[in-house]
C-alpha cells in the first residue's frame, strides 16, 4: 500500500480567477485525491468567495482573508499569515505544504511557516524570470529566501528548471521537471459533422479535410494581447501572411492593451473580412474557437510551458510558434513549425505550415490521440507523488537523488542524515545565512522571529485545543489501472 | 558522436560542458543558442568558453554576482559539493549503456527520474555577458570630457556669483564678457551652419522633429492617413516657428496654445522653434520661457499631437520652406530680435527677482541652490548624439533646475543691475552654452578639446581666486589652475580606470528564459521594449 499524504496546496491564484496556475492546482489536486491523498487548497479571499468551500470530490478550499495589492497577489507581511496557517494545518493534519507560483506571496509565507512547524514543503514554479531588471532582482531575492529551505521544487519545463536553479541557487537534484498537462477530453478535434456548436465562430462552420489547394485555411490565435505575448509580432506579420497566401484568414481571440494595435492594423490594411477578432473568450470556449481553424499561431516572447499550444495540438491544429522559453520542449516536431521571434521568420514559418497543410503532409487528425498519450494529469499526479515520497522518506535517498547515501562525503547541510532536510533551527539558519551579505542576516532574523512566533502560538493556542477536522472519505487507488510510470 | 561519458567525467567540469557543446546533439528541434555566431569548429577538449556554464556553476558561482568566499555553508553548496556533484553523472554513466540518451523534451517518456540533471545539456543555452563590449581607456577619458565641461561651466557660474556677491567683480564685466562670448559663439555657429550641406535646410531632416515624442502605447503606432489637414496645420507651424518669442509674449495666442498642448512646454517650443530659427536666438527664448512655462503648463490633449506628428512624418517634402539664403538672413534677424526681447524682459523682471526671496534666510537659499545645481549636473544630457542642427539637447529638468538655482541666487543680490547680470549670465551658461558645446563637439574634436582645457583652467583659476584673499588673487588663481588641472586629469583618468576595473564584476546572464526581443521590420520605431 503506497503511503498517502495530507497535502495543502497554497497559492494566491485560484478559482474563481481564471488562469493556468489555477487550473494546474485544481487538476493536480483532484488527480492526487483520486490517488487516495487528502488535498486542501489555501488561497486568499476573492470577491464573493470567503470562508471554506468544497469543490468536486470534497476538495476543500480555504479562502483566507488577506489584503490584495496587485494582480491578486496578497500584501507581503512575512508573519501575519502564521496563526491562521497553523490553525488550518493542525486542523487538517497536513504533512506536506505545496506552494505554487513564484509571484504568490501566500505561497512563500506558507513555505516558511511550514518549515518552522516541521512540515515538508514543495514549491512549483510556473514562470520564467530574467535577471536584468530591478523587479526581477527583487523577486529573485525573495525567491531565494523562500527556497533556501524547501524540500523540493517542481518546474514545468527544463528551461524553467534551469531558470529556477539559477534564480534561487538550488541544487539541481532537488528540482524536478513535471510538465503541465491538458484534459484531452475537453480538447477534442472537430470530427463529427453532426456536431453543431453553440455559437458560430468564423465563416465556414466546418473546416474541410483534406484541404484542397483553394480551400480557405484558418489561422487561430488565442492569447491575451500583451507585449510579452508577442502581439506586436502578430500585428506586423498578419498583413504579410494574408498578402502572401490568398485563401487564408485569421481568427483572433483574447483581449488586452495591444488589441487596439491589431484593430488599427486591420483597418489600415482593410482586412476586416479576413481577420476576425472575437474579443475575450472564456476557457470553456477555447476549444470551440480552436476547432474552427487549421493552424494555431503562437507568437509569444516568453513562455514557461505553453499549455495553449498543447491544447491546440490536441484539437488537431498544426502549431506555428516562436522558439522561446520552454516551448521547444513541449511538442514533437511533426506537430509544430518553429520560428524565431522575428517578423520575417514568423511569416516564413506560417507559410511553411500553410504549404504543408495544403500538400496534406501533416496528419493533424492523429494529433489528439498523440497528445492524449503525452500529457495527462494522472501522469502528473503520479510524478508529483514520487516527489512527495522522496521528500518524506518513503523512497530512499539514493533512489530519489541518485547517489549513495551511505557515502559520508555526500552528506550535506542541505539534507540531514536521514536523507531529508533537517528541521533543526541551526541547520535552517545556515541555509538562510548563505543568501547574501545583508540579506542572509536579515533572512536569519526573519526565521528566528518566525520561530519565536511559533513558540508563542504553541503556548497561546495549544495544539490539543484545536479541533481536528473529519476527513472526506478517501478513494482507494486501483494500482492495476494506473501502473507507475517509472 | 559525443565522446563516451567516462572520459568526460575525468575532465574538469567546464571542459565537460564545452566538449559536450561541441558534440552534435540528437535533438528534435533546432536550438536557439548563439551557434550561428560561434565558430563551427571548436577544439574538443581545450575549449573553456566563459560564456557557458556547467551545472555546478548554477549553484556555486552563478546567479547574481557574489564573492566565492561567501558560499560556504549556504544552501548546501559548500566544499563538500565538489565530490558529490559529480555523482549523478557516475550513475548515469552506468545507465547510459542501457538507456536512451536523455533529451530535454517534455513530451517524450524518458527512463530518467524527474529530477535527473543531465550534465551535457543542463544550462547549455546559458550565456554570460554576451553583449558586453569592453571599454578602452582613452575613449573613456575622451568621453568624460563632456562631463568635465559641464561641471566646469557650473563652477564658473558659481564663481561669478560669488564674485558678484562679494563685490569683487563688477556684474557688468561678467555679463559683458559672457555676452561677448555668446556672440562669438553665435558667429562661429552661424559660420558652421553656413558650411553645413544645404540638405539640412529643406524638409528632410526636419521631419524628425515633428515626430511625436515616443510613446509606448499605440498612439505613436501606425500613423493614420489624414490627407485633408496637412496644408492647414503645416503653415501655422511655420508661423509659430518664425516667431520664437511667441511663447513669451503671447502673440499668436491660439497657436501658442496649440504648441503648448502638443508637448510639455520646453519640448514643445523646442520642436516648433527648431524648424526655421537660428539657434542662439531660439535658445534664448527657450531658456527664458522655460522659467515661466513651468508655471503655465497646459495639459494638452493627445489628439493634436498625433495628427500633427503624423503629418510631419508623412509628407516631409512639400514644406513651404523659404530659399535658404534668404532664410538665413531672416534667421539672423530673428535671433537678433529675440535676443533684444529677452534682454528687455530680463531688465524688466530684475526688480521683481531681486526681492523674490527676501523673507527666506540665506542658508536655505544656499542649500536649495546646491541641490538644484546638483540636479542640473546629474540630469544633464551628456549623450553626444547629434541628430541635426535643429535638434536640440533636451534635458528639461536639468535646465530648469539650473535656471531656478540662478533665480534664487540672483534674488540674494542687492541691486537690480547685479540681478539682471546674473540672470542673463545664467541663461547664457545653462541655456545656450550646452547647445554650443555639443555642436562644437559634433563639428570638430579639436575645438572640443580646446574648449575643455579652457573651461577647466578658467573654472579652477576662478575657484582659486575666490578661495584666496583679495590681495594676491592672481597668484591664487594660478595655483588654482594648476591644482584644478591636476585634479581634473586625475579624476578623468582615475574614474575611467576604475570603471574599466569594475568590468570584471560584470555578470549578466542570458538564457532561453529571457523574453525574446522581437525583430519587427515593418515598424521601424520599435525600440521601447
Amino acid at each position: 500500500m503506497a503511503p498517502t499524504y495530507n497535502i495543502a496546496m497554497v497559492s494566491d491564484f485560484f478559482f474563481p480567477q481564471p488562469g493556468g496556475v489555477e487550473s494546474h492546482i485544481y487538476q493536480l489536486s483532484s488527480k492526487l485525491m483520486d490517488r487516495g491523498h487528502k488535498v486542501i487548497i489555501i488561497t486568499h479571499a476573492y470577491d464573493g468567495r470567503t470562508g471554506v468551500r468544497y469543490l468536486t470530490n470534497g476538495l476543500k478550499v480555504y479562502h483566507v482573508p488577506f489584503l490584495v495589492i496587485y494582480r491578486s497577489t496578497t500584501f507581503p507581511t512575512v508573519f501575519s499569515f502564521f496563526p491562521m496557517f497553523r490553525n488550518i494545518v493542525l486542523r487538517e493534519r497536513i504533512d506536506i505544504v505545496h506552494g505554487h507560483a513564484s509571484l504568490s506571496n501566500l505561497c512563500h509565507e506558507a513555505i516558511l511557516h511550514a518549515r518552522t512547524m516541521g512540515l515538508r514543503t514543495v514549491f512549483t514554479d510556473h514562470s520564467l524570470f530574467g535577471f536584468a531588471d530591478a523587479a526581477s532582482i527583487l523577486t529573485n531575492k525573495l525567491l531565494k529566501f523562500s527556497l533556501s529551505d524547501v524540500d523540493h521544487v517542481i518546474c514545468v519545463s527544463h528551461t524553467c528548471k534551469e531558470n529556477t536553479v539559477l534564480r534561487a541557487s538550488l541544487d539541481p537534484l532537488m528540482v524536478s521537471v513535471i510538465p503541465n498537462a491538458v484534459v484531452a477530453e475537453n480538447f477534442k478535434p472537430y470530427r463529427n459533422p453532426g456536431e453543431i456548436p453553440k455559437e458560430t465562430f468564423g465563416q465556414d462552420p466546418c473546416p474541410a479535410r483534406p484541404l484542397g489547394p483553394h480551400d480557405t485555411i484558418t489561422i487561430v490565435v488565442i492569447s491575451r494581447l500583451f507585449y510579452n505575448k508577442g502581439t506586436d509580432l502578430l500585428t506586423a506579420a498578419i498583413p504579410r501572411i494574408l498578402e502572401n497566401h490568398p485563401n487564408t484568414r485569421f481568427i483572433i481571440a483574447g483581449s488586452g492593451p495591444k488589441a487596439i494595435d491589431l484593430e488599427q492594423m486591420i483597418e489600415q490594411n482593410v482586412l476586416q473580412d479576413r481577420v476576425e477578432m472575437l474579443g475575450p473568450i472564456r476557457h470553456e470556449e477555447v476549444r470551440d474557437v480552436m476547432v474552427r481553424g487549421h493552424i494555431y499561431l503562437h507568437p509569444s516572447l516568453t513562455e514557461a510551458f505553453g499549455t495553449v499550444i498543447v491544447e491546440a495540438a490536441s484539437c488537431g491544429l498544426y502549431v506555428v510558434c516562436t522558439q522561446v522559453g520552454g516551448i521547444p520542449e513541449v511538442l514533437p516536431s511533426h506537430m509544430t513549425v518553429f520560428a524565431k521571434p522575428e517578423e520575417d521568420d514568423l511569416v516564413v514559418a506560417t507559410g511553411k505550415a500553410i504549404a504543408a497543410l495544403r500538400a496534406n503532409k501533416v496528419r493533424t487528425e492523429l494529433f489528439h490521440e498523440q497528445v492524449k498519450s503525452m500529457y495527462s494529469w494522472t501522469n502528473v499526479a503520479i510524478r508529483t507523488e514520487r516527489v512527495y515520497n522522496g521528500i518524506s522518506g518513503a523512497i530512499s535517498e539514493a533512489e530519489f537523488y541518485g547517489y549513495d547515501a551511505s557515502d559520508p562525503a555526500t552528506w550535506s547541510a542541505t539534507r540531514g542524515r536521514s536523507g531529508v532536510q533537517s528541521f533543526a533551527l541551526i541547520d535552517r539558519l545556515k541555509r538562510y545565512y548563505g543568501c547574501g551579505i545583508w540579506a542572509g542576516k536579515l533572512f536569519c532574523m526573519c526565521v528566528i522571529v518566525d520561530y519565536l512566533i511559533f513558540l508563542v502560538l504553541e503556548l497561546w493556542f495549544p495544539r490539543d485545543k484545536i479541533d481536528i477536522c473529519p476527513d472526506w472519505p478517501r478513494k482507494t487507488v486501483d494500482e492495476r489501472r494506473e501502473p507507475g510510470v517509472r | 558522436m559525443a565522446p563516451p561519458l567516462s572520459t568526460l567525467s575525468n575532465l574538469p567540469p567546464d571542459q565537460v560542458t564545452a566538449s559536450a557543446n561541441a558534440s552534435p546533439h540528437h535533438r528534435h528541434y533546432p536550438t536557439l543558442v548563439r551557434s550561428s555566431t560561434l565558430p563551427t569548429l571548436i577544439p574538443r577538449s581545450h575549449r573553456s568558453d566563459p560564456s557557458h556554464l556547467s551545472p555546478e556553476d548554477a549553484f556555486v558561482s552563478a546567479s547574481p554576482p557574489r564573492r566565492p568566499g561567501l558560499f560556504d555553508g549556504g544552501n548546501g553548496s559548500g566544499s563538500e559539493m565538489g565530490t558529490r556533484r559529480m555523482r549523478p553523472k557516475d550513475t548515469s554513466r552506468s545507465r547510459s549503456r542501457r538507456r536512451k540518451r536523455f533529451q530535454k523534451l517534455l513530451w517524450v517518456k524518458q527512463s530518467y527520474p524527474d529530477n535527473y540533471t543531465d550534465q551535457a545539456t543542463f544550462l547549455e543555452n546559458l550565456q554570460r555577458n554576451p553583449r558586453v563590449q569592453p571599454y578602452d581607456f582613452w575613449p573613456l577619458v575622451a568621453d568624460s570630457t563632456t562631463i568635465v565641461q559641464h561641471v566646469c561651466s557650473v563652477i564658473i557660474f558659481i564663481v561669478c556669483f560669488v564674485g558678484i556677491f562679494q563685490e569683487r567683480v563688477s556684474p557688468v564685466s561678467v555679463v559683458g564678457w559672457g555676452s561677448f562670448g555668446t556672440f562669438l559663439g553665435w558667429l562661429l555657429w552661424d559660420w558652421w551652419v553656413g558650411q553645413e550641406p544645404q540638405g539640412n535646410f529643406d524638409g528632410v531632416p526636419r521631419i524628425r522633429e515633428f515626430r511625436p515624442p515616443r510613446r509606448q502605447d499605440s498612439e505613436a503606432g501606425l500613423p493614420t492617413p489624414n490627407p485633408g489637414t496637412p496644408s492647414v496645420s503645416n503653415t501655422p507651424a511655420l508661423i509659430s516657428a518664425a516667431s520664437s518669442s511667441t511663447n513669451l509674449f503671447q502673440e499668436h495666442q491660439n497657436h501658442h496654445h496649440q504648441q503648448q498642448s502638443q508637448r510639455p512646454p520646453l519640448v514643445g517650443q523646442d520642436s516648433s522653434n527648431g524648424t526655421s530659427l537660428s539657434i542662439p536666438g531660439h535658445s534664448h527664448s527657450r531658456s527664458v520661457s522655460s522659467i515661466h512655462s513651468v508655471t503655465s503648463q497646459t495639459s494638452g490633449g493627445a489628439t493634436p499631437r498625433t495628427a500633427f506628428g503624423t503629418e510631419g512624418y508623412r509628407d516631409g517634402a512639400p514644406w513651404p520652406v523659404p530659399p535658404s539664403k534668404w532664410g538665413r538672413t531672416q534667421l539672423r534677424l530673428r535671433a537678433f530680435k529675440s535676443a533684444i526681447l529677452i534682454y528687455f524682459t530680463l531688465l524688466g523682471l530684475s526688480p521683481i527677482l531681486k526681492s523674490l526671496t527676501r523673507s527666506t534666510s540665506s542658508d536655505s537659499i544656499w542649500a536649495m541652490s546646491f541641490w538644484l545645481l546638483a540636479i542640473n549636473i546629474f540630469f544633464f544630457d551628456y549623450s553626444g548624439s547629434w541628430v541635426g542642427v535643429h535638434k536640440f539637447p533636451v534635458a528639461s529638468l536639468s535646465t530648469n533646475a539650473a535656471l531656478m538655482a540662478s533665480t534664487v541666487l540672483a534674488s540674494r543680490l542687492p541691486s537690480t543691475g547685479q540681478v539682471f547680470s546674473l540672470t542673463l549670465f545664467s541663461i547664457e551658461v545653462f541655456g545656450l552654452f550646452p547647445v554650443f558645446r555639443r555642436y562644437a563637439r559634433h563639428r570638430s574634436w579639436r575645438y572640443h578639446v580646446v574648449l575643455t582645457v579652457l573651461l577647466v583652467m578658467s573654472a579652477s583659476g576662478g575657484v582659486g581666486m575666490i578661495l584666496g584673499c583679495e590681495a594676491d588673487q592672481w597668484k591664487n588663481g594660478l595655483i588654482g589652475t594648476v591644482v584644478g588641472c591636476l585634479i581634473s586629469a586625475l579624476a578623468m583618468g582615475g574614474c575611467s580606470w576604475w570603471l574599466i576595473g569594475l568590468q570584471k564584476y560584470k555578470n549578466e546572464i542570458y538564457g532561453p528564459w529571457d523574453p525574446a526581443r522581437p525583430i519587427i521590420i515593418s515598424r521601424r520605431h520599435w525600440d521601447d521594449d
